[in-house]
């Protein structure tokens, strides 16, 4: 019964399958399989914490290797190096050993030390050069300071107040110079000399003020370049001070006050002569100093742009290894055998390949005892495993947006595929609008490679959605074709249906009407241009468009209905169709089937002709449930008979629907119980090791041969697993009431919902009409002569891009949104159930993919 | 001639078509997304005309304008 193959229809075939991997390949076993991504992997240690897991020492190292190459990188930024990103479609990276591993964490410790290492030294010779620069600077200003004081000095002596013993002078600054009878300590003046960030020099200068009670001179100058503070790398503007001051112990305060102030002292000399020979040595020992960072720049910037050649694929490669370090940590050990057992869902199709992926590993390691991989019988729901392609991954991703469908029932996307497209267009039906989303949508696709490397993220958004676009871009330009509505103009393909019938004494200005041409010939495609820009071109055309909505609701939801059917068959649930589908489809024909058929049959009868009066539709349906026997105006005969039949029909259902599923699953459930059927077990059985851990022995099975590892794995494992639902008729009575009352509340709403199809293709097509009577019209009328052609270019670029913004992405995404929702809720409710999980395999794909911290690593 | 007809000649084609889109829809485990998109792409589009062709078919109003220049009233 199974189909040989999974196919987009149904979610895959899955397997719950057990693998015995021997402990001394399981990273390369789980390597391989991660490379295949199709093995979900079950936590077989629920109970143990994340620190007690056999591999927490090695994710533990791992991540300081990641730590490292963080670092690295954040050191590249800083350096400005640029990164290397690794282009996984062009080069791909072989699965490491475990000494390639090891020697990269080894090569990756080294680096740091050296990296780090490089960068202190960098950061203290930083901080030499400053200071250097700093007293650079001081030497220079303060001896300008000093020459200009020199001519001075005489004035300071004359103006001091000086008793003190020479004993006091300051030895610190009596250096033996040449004109020492001219100098400061001649006089007892010291000084202090350094550099403070400027903006503490107010503070600097009001505190010193304060404590030597006015006994200073100062002298600062401002550096005019800034200086760059080495612990933040952010440039400071400083001053240089030089202050006056006599007595030891006020310069001592002076000092003490300078460094608390966060400023830099320097020494100078008074010696004009020997501060050349200072300034000549900071110089010189600036430049050594100079060069020496020159230096160690260039080693630190080629370190790291050796590691930036080879960092992207470092962090790719420790990166799947931590990966597969956590898989192994959701094993189970088996001490005694030496091996590692581990459980997890595969699609069953691909087990001979996940079985040959397993043998190759094996050979390859050279082992003589083969990996072995069991398919095991589960109670489980397995996981919903839809495979995709380039075309379908959108249109799925639409659906799972919205649920993920239950294990095997029919895949909703399948319809979708082309029924959100085509009900988009039903909308967006403008050709001139389909044709350049079309040219869009194809240029995405032709330049599909290079231009998946955008990562701007509107637009890789609409990259992923490409062949939705070019499916909706088709369907447009065809509803476009069938609207007749270019840029809201229309086209004249063929001869219209009517003509203007001309009274005899007309004149221009006066009502026209149109009669037919041949009363064998009807417009043959799409809607008749003759239409176009007359009074009552809206009258006609809404009545058209809102028999289409509804004609077209039917019709999407009458198929949609039609899944619930196949599901029941499916899952072999005969009851659904008897107590769901059948009644459920009986109600909804005999009311809206019914109102279609007369949508039609309306249509298709002369009324001019048979000389009788067109019945309204609407009015008749409201008569049908409001007073049922009576006809307003007829349609066709014994139309009375025929709604109270099918009125009757429809109530008759309610019954059916409400009753006829509850009753007989307690009728099942019951003749069950009377033949001595239990529920399936207290507990339902996870795996197949569940029957070592309780029944051992009871059951029969040998299990001598299972030991406390192996028990170990089963204990424990999802208890909060759902129990075996018992059978509780009051619940299925209420779900069943509740489906009811939304079923048939829904058939009315859900057909009114489809008039959305209408009001936006009317406000789509009245939009455009607007915004061509507002640009291209009046220019068009009014334009003449050279000014007037000008003026048509500017108008016509200012009317396209309005087109493309507003009607085109604007439009389109309402017409988008309303397509889905149309989708999720109308056709959806009717047979999807969306009651399943999603399967995530472990994949080093979608690893590299979801990773955001890889992302940047990955060209 | 576009008469009442076409609708059953339109459906003749659509249902050649479909059954076209059938046979020939490439094997492999996407037949059955070839399948059920080409006929109900098909089936949209036929509905589509279909309903058009015959909201057309006795129309019950006739167009109306008053802004017909003289030029253009025979065509």
């Amino acid at each position: 019964m199974a189909p040989t193959k999974d196919t987009p229809f149904r979610s895959a075939d899955m397997s719950m399958v057990q693998l015995y991997i021997s402990n001394e390949i399981g990273r390369e076993v789980v390597n391989a399989l991660g490379e295949l991504g199709l093995v979900q992997f079950r936590d077989l240690n629920g109970e143990l914490s994340a620190f007690q897991r056999a591999y927490t020492k090695d994710i533990r190292r791992l991540d300081n290797v990641e730590r490292q190459l963080r670092y690295f990188h954040s050191q590249m930024d800083k350096a400005s190096i640029p990164l290397r990103k690794l282009d996984l479609d062009v080069e791909t990276l072989a699965p490491p050993t475990t000494t390639e591993i090891d020697e990269l964490a080894e090569r990756c410790q080294g680096l740091e030390q050296r990296v780090s290492s490089l960068n202190e030294s960098y950061e203290t010779l930083k901080k030499r050069e400053v200071e250097l620069t700093e007293w650079r600077w001081v030497l220079r200003e303060a001896g300008g300071f000093f020459d200009r004081a020199h001519g001075s000095v005489e004035e300071i002596r004359a103006s001091m107040d000086n008793d003190d013993a020479p004993l006091l002078q300051d030895v610190e600054h009596n250096t033996g110079a040449a004109d020492v009878e001219r100098s400061f300590s001649g006089m007892n003046i010291g000084f202090v000399a350094g550099v403070i960030a400027r903006d503490r020099v107010a503070a600097f200068e009001r505190i010193l003020w304060r404590t030597l009670r006015g006994n200073l001179y100062m002298n600062q100058a401002e550096i005019p370049e800034p200086l760059i503070d080495p612990s933040t790398n952010e440039p400071v503007s400083k001053n240089v001070f030089v202050i006056f001051a006599h007595g030891k112990e006020i310069l001592a305060k002076i000092r003490k006050i300078s460094e608390s102030m966060g400023a830099e002292v320097y020494n100078v000399d008074e010696n004009s002569d020997l501060r050349r020979d200072q300034v000549h040595e900071v110089n010189a020992r600036l430049n050594d100093v100079q060069n020496v960072l020159r230096n160690t720049q260039q080693t630190l910037e080629a370190e790291l742009t050796q590691i930036s050649r080879a960092l992207s694929a470092w962090v790719v490669l420790i990166g799947k290894e931590k990966a597969v370090y956590n898989t192994l940590n959701l094993f189970s050990y088996d001490g005694a055998r030496r091996t590692l057992i581990a459980e997890g869902w595969c699609p069953k199709h691909d087990l001979p390949l996940i079985r040959s992926t397993l043998q190759d590993v094996t050979n390859r390691a050279g082992l003589s005892v083969p990996t072995i991989i069991n398919e095991i019988r589960t109670n489980k729901k397995p996981p919903t495993y839809l495979k995709t392609n380039k075309f379908t991954e959108a249109f799925q991703t639409i659906v799972n947006a919205y649920g993920t469908a239950t294990y095997q029932e029919v895949n909703p996307a399948i319809p979708v595929i082309v029924t959100f497209p085509f009900l988009f267009a039903v909308m967006f039906g403008d050709f001139g609008h389909a044709i350049i989303m079309l040219c869009a949508s194809l240029a995405m696709i032709y330049w599909e490679k290079p231009l998946r490397k955008v990562t701007f993220e509107l637009f890789a958004m609409v990259y992923y959605g490409r062949y939705i676009a070019l499916v909706m871009a088709v369907f447009s330009v065809y509803t476009g074709l069938i609207y007749n509505d270019v840029f809201s103009k229309s086209m004249t393909l063929f001869s219209s249906q009517w003509e203007w019938d001309i009274p005899e004494n007309w004149t221009e200005g006066q009502a026209l009407v149109g009669k037919l041409k041949d009363p064998n010939y009807r417009y043959p495609f799409g809607l008749d241009w003759r239409w176009h820009g007359t009074e009552n071109d809206l009258l006609f055309s809404n009545s058209y468009k809102m028999k289409m909505s509804i004609i077209l609701g039917w019709a999407h939801m009458t198929y949609s209905l039609c899944f619930s059917y196949i599901n029941a068959r499916h899952f072999k649930k005969p009851i659904d169709i008897w107590g769901n589908f059948v009644p459920g489809m009986i109600f909804f024909q005999a009311i809206f089937g019914y109102l279609v058929v007369c949508i039609i049959y309306k249509w298709s009868v002369d009324w001019f002709a048979i000389g009788q009066q067109p019945p309204g539709l609407l009015n008749m349906l409201i008569y049908m449930f409001l007073q049922p026997g009576f006809i307003d105006i007829p349609l066709y005969k014994g139309q009375a008979a025929v709604q109270k039949f099918l009125l009757f029909l429809a109530v008759l259902q309610v019954p059916i629907l409400l009753f006829l599923k509850p009753f007989y699953l307690r009728w099942e459930h019951n003749r069950a119980r009377a033949k001595g059927y239990r529920g399936i077990g207290e507990r339902s059985r996870v795996s197949a090791l569940d029957e070592d851990d309780e029944g051992r022995g009871t059951n029969g099975r040998p299990s001598g041969e299972s030991d406390e590892g192996v028990g170990m794995i089963a204990q424990g494992v999802d208890h909060e697993e759902e129990e075996h639902e018992e059978f509780e008729f009051g619940e299925v009575m209420i779900h069943q009431v509740i489906h009811t009352i939304e079923f048939c509340l829904n058939c009315v709403s859900h057909t009114a919902s489809y008039l959305r199809l209408w009001a936006l293709s009317l406000a789509h097509q009245q939009l455009s009409a607007v915004l061509w009577s507002m640009t291209m019209g009046p220019a068009l009328k009014n334009g003449k002569g050279i000014g007037g052609a000008i003026f048509l270019v500017v108008i016509f670029a200012a009317f396209f891009c309005l087109s493309c913004i507003i009607l085109i992405i604007m439009e389109g995404v309402s017409a988008m949104l309303h397509s889905l929702r149309l989708a999720w809720v109308e056709s959806f409710s009717k047979f999807a159930e969306f009651g399943g999980w999603p399967f995530a395999p472990f994949s080093f794909g979608t690893l590299m993919e979801e990773n955001e911290e890889l992302k940047e690593y990955l060209g | 001639m576009a008469n009442g007809w076409s609708i059953f000649i339109g459906l003749a084609i659509i249902l050649a078509m479909c059954t076209a889109a059938w046979v020939f829809s490439p094997k492999g485990e996407n037949q059955v997304l070839w399948r059920s998109s080409l006929i109900l792409a098909f089936v949209s589009c036929y509905l589509m005309w279909a309903i058009t062709f015959l909201a057309q078919l006795h129309p019950l109003i006739e167009p109306r304008r008053s802004d017909i220049r003289k030029e253009f009233v025979h065509h």
